[in-house]
């Protein structure tokens, strides 16, 4: 299923949610070319928060990914307050709300440096370009390489200066 | 300054030799877009790809 990435945004940003966009999908606006198939959000743990986030979702009908059928999972405010990562399939696509990223990636520290993007009418919050290399720096994951190389390379010649390691 | 050093990134020798192969003509392309631009150029090659594949199942 290819994934309603616009209508994500469009869902999360009229209710108010506070949340940063993280991995792929913050690569694309960033000016990346690699594709992703799922949406990763972090989000802020406040009750009220999780209170528009669940709400937001409900009608979406998020249930965990790559899980058996019929298990007595619902996303609701208990549920979000208990855990903290959740990968889950939606009617709009696959789905990661993210309350932590390793590198120490909350919502408050990502939102500190948090590019604004607007789609449609909504406006929307991106994780940095550097601090979104950070985090997959923290990562470590082998896969991320290319990825990173990207980034990177994004990021030289969006500032126009020159180049590391050269 | 350079650009990583810029942002307290120091360079990966491992990162610098596959930024080698990035083609950065495309990059060049792509930031001349606006962020919406970018997400709805891929959400429709994605798309592409999802009818490509369905094509391919439905072969004789």
């Amino acid at each position: 299923m290819t994934p309603d990435l616009l209508g994500f945004v469009r869902v999360l940003s009229s209710a108010a949610v506070d949340y940063v966009i993280v991995g792929g999908v913050a690569a694309t606006l960033h000016g990346a070319l690699r594709t992703t198939l799922d949406l990763d959000v972090v989000y802020a743990r406040s009750p009220a928060n999780i209170a528009r986030l669940v709400a937001a979702l409900a009608p979406y009908r998020p249930y965990l990914r790559g899980a058996p059928e019929g298990l007595p999972f619902v996303l609701d405010e208990a549920t979000v307050a208990r855990g903290l990562n959740f990968t889950l399939v939606t009617t709009l696509g696959d789905l990661d709300l993210l309350g932590e990223v390793a590198g120490g990636g909350t919502f408050e520290r990502l939102r500190a440096d948090a590019v604004p993007i607007e789609i449609d009418d909504a406006v929307c919050w991106v994780v940095s370009l550097p601090r979104l290399i950070a985090l997959k720096r923290a990562a470590g994951r082998a896969k991320d390489r290319e990825a990173l190389a990207e980034l990177e390379a994004l990021l030289e010649e969006r500032d126009g200066l020159p180049p590391s390691g050269r | 300054m350079k650009v990583l050093e810029r942002y307290g990134l120091l360079p990966d020798p491992v990162i610098e030799h596959y930024k080698k192969d990035v083609d950065r003509t495309l990059l060049r392309e792509h930031l001349k877009l606006t962020p919406q631009q970018r997400l709805e150029r891929v959400v429709a090659f994605m798309r592409d790809v999802d009818r490509l594949r369905a094509a391919f199942r439905k072969r004789p």
